[in-house]
Order: structure tokens, then C-alpha cells, then sequence
């Protein structure tokens, strides 16, 4: 089996087709920080090139002002429901001095001052400070897209400077026309006023004259007292419509005389379908237009004039083909044993001498964790809609990364990136699924082969579900020694999984890539632990085999965190010690953490017992650039049956941009990481995934839903991301609640596995 | 066949077993109904049928011929917002914002039937997907619209 699946791999190397993506779980050591000032403003007034950005004068690529002072703002980072398209105009609006309400959004094209340089050059997460494959790829492209909890991270000045240069250009162009200095000049909702003569010009009336305006330096921004938007509940602006039935997705792609295609991609992973056995058959179903097999057998489209038509052609289709038939989950738990045992590649945190502390005590306390493979299994399903006509090429789409899907085109069809324009829809969420390729790469394919047509590709919730790029299956062992006072003497992590990090980069630009053991994602949250631990080893191996995995919301931390903070609880029992207490011990000179951990024991009132039948877990995690901690209150229902009656949750990310979207993405990541906790599991037999759809694999409904108390800490220091840091901790929290009420030490995921149950 | 959409009689030409939902988005170009599973299990295609809310990824167009079909475009009543869309705005409900047609459609099934419903009564009748997890906030927004319809029924009474 090793061996098939090694074979399999190599050929990996040669298929530049089914490239690549980029999103969270990036590292470094903030080598873009600061870059700010002159790529973001000055230098960049004057080249931008963008089109369809509203009307009027463009103050640089973010901003354009209409003579009816109509201010339209571009927003280069998408929106999947993290709440971009209120918080970037946040941060330019209060520097710029207009009103929310005056403020339009527009997704720009893919152009070099949209760059996410934090999203490349990594957030900022010292653990990782070895590593520089990043700092590599950072220095080599721009990459404009959305993931790793970035965009505040990597806007929260820069986009400051932006608004903030704009209105000094108004300024300037205000006093030039009175004729008087800019000091006796302010600016304040979208006009600018004379302090003497207690005249005022509107922005609209000032815009062409101050895009002609060089600003040199960077102004002063603002001081947090003065703030009028940022740290206050802004409401979003893409809510109104996404109630009425008129918000954008990909999948509302209606451009004229568009065709409706959908995918069937070969069994296994990483196989190859030679032929289409029955195509001529298919090409005589009612509605359908043409049959297209995509490059090197990935998997066939059917064309038709709908897409109830094109799935059922396609689900119609017969494949002759080849792959790995035997893959199981069975071999795969197996292999993840033989690889800890005999195959570690890389130890990136081997502080003391662990083995010496093993060696010489009676007490090593051990246990084996392990998860499951999970789909992203977006709403909305994966799709993508392209036209291809003469040189031209045109997108519309739901995509983390604008400038791949420029890639992605550009690849597939050799038109050239200057005439690719991008439609980028709002994403029926994103997840890190949204930040790969293959759907712009299958569908450009399509366009190009029926050009002049748009082809709107979708893959079905089954396609969807059983062919995509999982969060990997991840086992970690622990050792550790725990003295009687609760110290923790010595710690021990090794894993076994797929590494993210090569996988992806290997799909989205293998150029690139760095092996394996150079994966700062494989131990993301596991090797930067907050505790003291004198003797701390965390060491993994690489699991060689045809599946493909991707970021998924939280990344290395969504598993990490569960092994982690259960084993740290298990630590805690060693030493017949409460959990909190016993982490509150080992923190004591991290003041941030302490905060954290301290104000979720007090708003879940932990040292009040609970009534009968009531249990709670508690649970610490820095992900993101952002510390969360949450206890989870579950009261039993039944034999091995739970109610999640609360979570409290507690979160400093730093600087508060948007407290309601902080209160908002805290609940959704928990719901989120209940729903892998409870019942996600994608396994595989026979090559093949075993799960098809929602009644295989199940989420998170209202009925299971728990009431999130959120309490978002005010820390001056720079943001953290908010988007993932709430999805690690809730699983450890939960099972830590189940220990307390069973006895039982849960150690794999999903519970549904083990028999629970929850009402 | 003729189908009757938010008050407007729309005549197109499908097999009889095309499901309603592919029906009003690929030949109707209405896209505010979803798409999100095709087996009745997540709730994203939800419409009203005769006042009933219905998943119609697996219902076919020809059983609503000469029944009265309402989606999400149609329950802005001469463009003002329904309570439930009020209050989903107002508890800022929605985040990606897919799968919200159909809670809406849903939520505006049950306050038909049910005006004051319990939080179990929600329990029991709200069983659509939310990917983003905005359970909580809907149904803070439901027990909002419950007060909303009953303080617009009071004046109108």
C-alpha cells in the first residue's frame, strides 16, 4: 500500500495542471510589517489601473469619489461571511472622516497594491521564526487573496494610511482653492471646512483636484480616543442584501446565453479516467451540448441548457479507469502508527532532554489522540462560471484568492492575465476550500474548449463532498511527566499526518514547494504552547498518500488544539488538580493568556459547582495572532446523551475593529468546530470516499446549537485575526466537559463515533 | 406547464419531474433561491407552497402547477422588508449569508402557523443548514419578528 501510494505521489510532481492554492495557516516573522507608507499610497495614486470602480476621481486604488460624493471604496479581500466588506471600509472610512452609510463597496481586479503581503509573509507567530519558505513566496509574487485570519492583520495600518492620505489630498486641495494653509482646514463627514470662514467644500467637489496631489510621508493617524467607527458594532454593509434574495454568489452567474456544466471527477483520489465509456449515449440526453473529459483523466463535464440536466447527465456518465482501489481508512490509521513509530522527519521543538526525564521516572503518563479527514462542505456548492472569447477572458466567481483565479485562467487557457477580468461574487462561505484552484482551472477548461459561451461549472454536493482538498487525518501521541505540585517535567508530542502546506503549494505553484518537514502548518498549535514545560519535544512524520489536503478553517490548530488541551487536562488529573488551576499555574508570566483564561473562569463562574447533571470543559488556545479561551456547559440528557447548553467565550485579538463581527465569528467558529467534533468524519474504502452528502455528513443544527456568551478583551496591541481562533478550542472543551460528567477521556473525533449523542 | 411565483404566472417548458428549484433559478434566472444539497436535507432551496415552506430541490415543478409559490423575492410586500427580514437585519443575522433565503422562507412558515413560537417550537420546525453557525442569532431575530408581527397586527386591528 506504502508503496502504491507513493507512486502515486510522484506523479504529483508533473501535474502543474491541478495546482494550488494559498490561504491560512501561513507563518513568519512579520517581514512585510511596516511596508505600508509608500507601496500602499503614494506610488500607487498614479498607477492604478483598475476598472468598474465606480464613478468619479480615484484618491488611489482604494477610494473614489463621485461629484455627487457618492465615495466608492475597493475592497480586495472577499467576503464569505467574515464581515471584509464592512471592516475594511472601517478602517479607511475613519481615517478618510466619511460616514459608513455614504460608503459603497466594489471587488477590485486582481492588481499588484491589493496585495495580502501578511497573508504571504506570515502572521505574526514567532514559533515559527526557522522558516522562510513564505518570506520566499512573498518576495516573488503579490498575491491578492483571503485567508489566515489576515486581512485586519494585514490591513489595520496600512489601511489607515490609506484613508488617511486621501483626506490629506482633500485637505490640501481645499486650502489651495481657499487659498489659506491646511491647518485652518479640517475635514469631517465627507467635506472639508474652513476653520475661519466656517465654509465647507464637499469631497465630491474636491476629488479631481486632490487625486492630482501628492502626498509625501505618512500622516498621523489617529489616536484610539478619537475613533468615531473602529471598536464600535458597526452594522454590516452586505446584510441588506443577503435578505432579500439579491446578493451575488458564484452561482448566480447569469451572463447572457450561458450554459450549465457539471462535473464527474474520477473515483479515486489521484486516479485517472482513460475513457468515457457510454459518451455517445450521453450526448443524446435531453439538453446536453458536450461532453468533455478534463486533462490527464481528473475527472469529465457535461454541458447542458440546465444544470438539472447537466448533473444528471454527468451523474449518467461511465468511466474506464485507473487509480488506488484499495485506499482505507483502516490502512491509513495503520500507517499513521508505523510513521510515529519508525518515520519521524522532523522535531521542530526539542527543548531539554525529554528522554532523560522518561528514563528516569516511573510516572510517565501516555495516550494516543487521533482525527478524522474532514470536508469544508461549503452551502454553497463548489462552482465556477467562464467565458473565453477570442483573447479575452471573463470570471465570475466566490473566490479567496482573485489573483489565482487570474492564474488559474491564464494556465488553463493561455490568455494573458491583462485580458482576464474577474467577477468576484460573494462565497457561500470559504473555509480555505475557496482558496483552491481546480474549479477555475475545470471550468476555464470547459470555456476554452466552447468558446464564446460562459460555462457555469458546478460540482453537485456529492462531487463537492467526495473530491476535494480535506483537513488531514491526524494522529499524536503524548508522553509526559507530571510532578506532584502539577509541574510539568516533561512533554512529548509526536504526529503523523499529511502536511497541508505541501500539498497545497504543490497544487497552486510546486515551484515553490519546500518538503514536507518544512510544514510550519503540521504543528501549528502544537509547538507553541503558552505553558511552562521545563523538557518539551513535538516532533512529526509525513504521511505519503493520494489524497489531497487542504487549509481548513483554523488549519494545523483545528486539530491541534483538541489533542493538546485534552492532554494538558489529562495532565491536570495526574496531578489531582482542577483543569483551570492547573493551567492558570503555568501561565503566570504570560499576562495576555492569564487575562484570557482568568475572565472565562469568572463569566462561566467556574468555582461555583455546578447543579447535578450539569459539567463543564474548559480549553486555552492561541491561534491567528488572537488567545481565545472558552468553557463548555453540557447537562446530561440520557445514557451518553448531551445538551451543550452554553459556551463562554472569551477572546483578546488585540485592537477591536468591529465588536459585533468579533461577537459574530466567535459564534460561528464554534458552531463550526462542534459540527467536525460531533459528527464529521469523511473515511475512505475501497479508494473511494464513503460519505456523499449532508445525511453521511451531518452539521450542527438549531436544536444542537448552544447559547455563545462572547466577552471580547480590550487590549492595546495589535490585532489578531478573528476569523478562525474561535473553531480550535471548542472541541477539547466540549470532550473535557464529557470527561467531567462520564469519567471517559475522549480521544478521537467525532463523538458520534464513540456512541454519544446530543439534543 | 404555468407556475405561479410571487404572484406572477410564469409558462415554461421542463420535463414534469424537474425539480421546482432548478425550475426557478436556471429557467426563471431567479437566483435568491438556493441550491445547496439536492436531497431535501439542508433547506437552502426552501420556498412557500400554498403557504407551506418547502424544500424543492426534490419537488417537482408539476406538483406546483396552480399553486400559489412565494420566495424570497416576493416577501417584500410593495418594497417594504417583512418583520423577518427587519429583524434579521436588525440582530445582524446573516454572515456568507447562502443559506439564508430558506431560514427566512422558514421562519416566515412558522410565524405564519405558529405567531409566538417557543424556543423549542423553533427547535422543531427551524432544521435548515447554517454553515457559518448563525443559529443563535436567528432565533434571537425569530422571537423579534413574533413581536414585530403582532405590534403591526395590533394597529392594523
Amino acid at each position: 500500500m506504502a508503496e502504491k501510494a507513493n507512486k502515486n505521489n510522484k506523479k504529483k510532481g508533473k501535474w502543474t495542471r491541478r495546482a494550488f492554492m494559498l490561504t491560512g495557516g501561513v507563518i513568519g516573522g512579520g517581514l512585510l510589517v511596516g511596508i505600508g507608507g509608500n507601496m500602499y499610497v503614494n506610488k500607487k495614486i498614479k498607477e492604478y489601473t483598475g476598472t468598474g470602480f465606480g464613478d468619479g476621481s480615484s484618491l488611489n486604488a482604494w477610494i473614489r469619489i463621485a461629484a455627487d460624493n457618492t465615495i466608492t471604496l475597493a475592497v480586495p479581500r472577499s467576503e464569505m461571511g467574515q464581515g471584509v466588506y464592512t471592516s475594511v471600509p472601517m478602517l479607511i472610512a475613519e481615517e478618510l472622516e466619511v460616514d459608513m452609510k455614504s460608503v459603497k463597496v466594489i471587488h477590485p481586479q486582481a492588481e499588484s497594491p491589493y496585495a495580502n503581503t501578511q497573508l504571504v509573509a506570515g502572521s505574526p507567530r514567532d514559533v515559527h521564526s526557522g522558516f522562510n519558505i513564505m518570506e520566499k513566496v512573498a518576495s516573488f509574487l503579490p498575491v491578492v487573496a483571503t485567508g489566515g485570519s489576515t486581512t485586519i492583520t494585514d490591513g489595520f495600518d496600512n489601511l489607515r494610511i490609506v484613508g488617511a492620505t486621501a483626506r490629506e489630498a482633500l485637505i490640501q486641495a481645499a486650502a489651495d482653492k481657499w487659498n489659506v494653509g491646511t491647518d485652518d482646514c479640517y475635514a469631517e463627514s465627507a467635506f472639508v471646512h474652513n476653520k475661519k470662514t466656517k465654509e465647507k467644500i464637499s469631497y465630491g467637489a474636491l476629488a479631481e483636484a486632490a487625486s492630482a496631489i501628492e502626498i509625501k510621508g505618512i500622516p498621523t493617524l489617529k489616536k484610539q480616543k478619537d475613533f468615531k467607527i473602529l471598536g464600535k458594532p458597526v452594522q454590516r454593509l452586505d446584510i441588506p442584501e443577503k435578505v432579500t434574495g439579491a446578493a451575488q454568489f458564484g452561482l448566480d452567474a447569469r451572463p447572457d446565453n450561458m450554459l450549465f456544466a457539471a462535473i464527474k471527477h474520477a473515483s479515486y483520489h489521484d486516479g485517472k479516467i482513460n475513457s468515457i465509456s457510454n459518451q455517445t449515449d450521453i450526448e443524446k440526453m435531453a439538453g446536453v451540448k458536450k461532453v468533455i473529459l478534463l486533462p490527464e483523466g481528473i475527472g469529465a463535464v457535461v454541458v447542458a441548457d440546465n444544470t438539472w440536466r447537466a448533473k444528471n447527465a454527468a451523474l449518467a456518465l461511465d468511466f474506464e479507469e485507473e487509480g488506488n482501489d484499495t485506499l482505507s481508512s483502516e490502512e491509513i490509521a495503520k500507517l499513521q502508527e508505523e510513521t510515529i513509530a519508525n518515520n519521524i522527519i522532523a522535531t521542530p521543538l526539542d527543548k531539554g532532554n525529554v528522554d532523560e526525564v522518561f528514563e528516569n521516572s516511573d510516572q510517565v503518563i501516555e495516550a494516543k489522540y487521533n482525527v478524522p479527514y474532514l470536508a469544508h462542505a461549503c452551502m454553497e456548492p463548489i462552482n465556477c462560471t467562464v467565458l473565453v472569447d477570442n483573447d479575452k477572458a471573463e470570471a465570475w466567481v466566490g473566490h479567496q484568492g482573485t489573483s489565482l483565479v487570474v492564474n488559474a485562467i491564464n494556465q488553463a487557457t493561455g490568455v494573458k492575465k491583462a485580458n482576464i477580468k474577474t467577477n468576484i461574487t460573494y462565497l457561500g462561505g470559504g473555509f480555505g476550500r475557496r482558496a483552491e484552484i481546480d474549479m477555475v482551472l475545470n471550468a476555464a477548461h470547459v470555456a476554452n474548449e466552447m468558446k464564446g459561451t460562459p460555462i457555469q461549472l458546478v460540482y453537485t454536493r456529492e462531487e463537492a463532498m467526495r473530491h476535494e482538498m480535506y483537513r488531514p487525518a491526524v494522529a499524536s501521541n503524548f508522553k509526559a511527566v507530571v510532578n506532584k505540585d502539577g509541574t510539568i517535567e516533561a512533554w512529548e508530542n509526536k504526529m503523523a499526518l499529511q502536511s497541508v502546506f505541501y500539498s497545497s503549494i504543490m497544487r497552486i505553484m510546486p515551484a515553490m514547494a519546500e518538503p514536507p518537514e518544512k510544514d510550519p502548518t503540521s504543528i501549528e498549535g502544537a509547538a507553541n504552547l503558552p505553558y511552562d514545560i521545563k523538557n518539551n519535544r513535538v516532533a512529526f512524520g509525513q504521511l505519503d498518500l493520494p489524497i489531497q489536503v487542504g487549509n481548513w478553517r483554523s488549519v494545523g490548530s483545528s486539530q491541534n488544539a483538541f489533542f493538546t488541551e485534552s492532554f494538558i487536562d489529562e495532565c491536570a488529573q495526574a496531578a489531582d488538580q482542577d483543569p483551570y488551576e492547573f493551567r492558570k499555574n503555568k501561565i503566570q508570566t504570560k499576562p495576555r493568556f492569564l487575562a484570557v483564561l482568568n475572565k472565562v473562569a469568572e463569566m462561566s463562574n467556574w468555582k461555583t459547582p455546578l447543579p447535578e447533571g450539569k459539567y463543564r470543559g474548559i480549553a486555552l488556545h492561541e491561534s491567528f495572532g488572537s488567545i481565545v479561551a472558552q468553557v463548555a456547559e453540557i447537562s446530561t440528557q440520557g445514557e451518553n446523551e448531551f445538551k451543550i447548553d452554553n459556551v463562554y467565550c472569551v477572546i483578546d485579538c488585540g485592537r477591536i475593529v468591529n465588536p459585533d463581527t468579533i461577537e459574530a465569528q466567535m459564534q460561528s467558529g464554534i458552531v463550526f468546530g462542534l459540527s467536525a467534533a460531533l459528527y464529521g468524519e469523511i473515511t475512505f474504502a475501497n479508494g473511494e470516499v464513503e460519505q456523499y452528502n449532508f445525511p453521511q455528513y451531518d452539521m450542527v443544527r438549531m436544536n444542537v446549537a448552544p447559547v455563545v456568551k462572547v466577552h471580547i478583551m480590550e487590549v492595546d496591541e495589535y490585532p489578531g485575526g478573528v476569523g478562525e481562533p474561535g473553531t480550535p478550542p471548542i472541541a477539547p472543551a466540549l470532550t473535557n466537559a464529557i470527561f467531567a460528567a462520564t469519567g471517559k477521556r475522549v480521544r478521537s473525533l467525532p463523538l458520534m463515533k464513540h456512541g454519544y449523542k446530543f439534543v | 406547464m404555468e407556475l405561479k411565483i410571487n404572484g406572477k404566472t410564469h409558462s415554461v417548458e421542463v420535463e414534469p419531474g424537474m425539480p421546482l428549484l432548478w425550475v426557478i433559478r436556471d429557467e426563471l434566472n431567479m437566483t435568491g433561491t438556493k441550491y445547496g444539497c439536492g436531497v431535501s436535507a439542508c433547506g437552502s432551496c426552501t420556498v412557500m407552497i400554498d403557504g407551506v415552506a418547502t424544500r424543492t430541490c426534490t419537488f417537482p415543478a408539476s406538483a406546483a402547477e396552480g399553486k400559489e409559490i412565494k420566495t424570497i423575492e416576493g416577501i417584500a410586500a410593495a418594497g417594504q422588508l417583512s418583520a423577518v427580514q427587519k429583524a434579521w437585519i436588525q440582530h445582524q443575522v446573516p454572515q456568507c449569508g447562502y443559506c439564508q433565503s430558506g431560514m427566512i422562507m422558514a421562519a416566515e412558515s412558522l410565524l405564519d402557523q405558529n405567531p409566538n413560537p417557543t424556543d423549542e417550537d423553533i427547535n422543531k420546525s427551524m432544521t435548515n443548514i447554517c454553515r457559518c453557525g448563525t443559529y443563535q442569532r436567528i432565533r434571537a431575530a425569530i422571537h423579534t419578528a413574533a413581536k414585530m408581527r403582532a405590534e403591526q397586527s395590533g394597529l392594523q386591528g
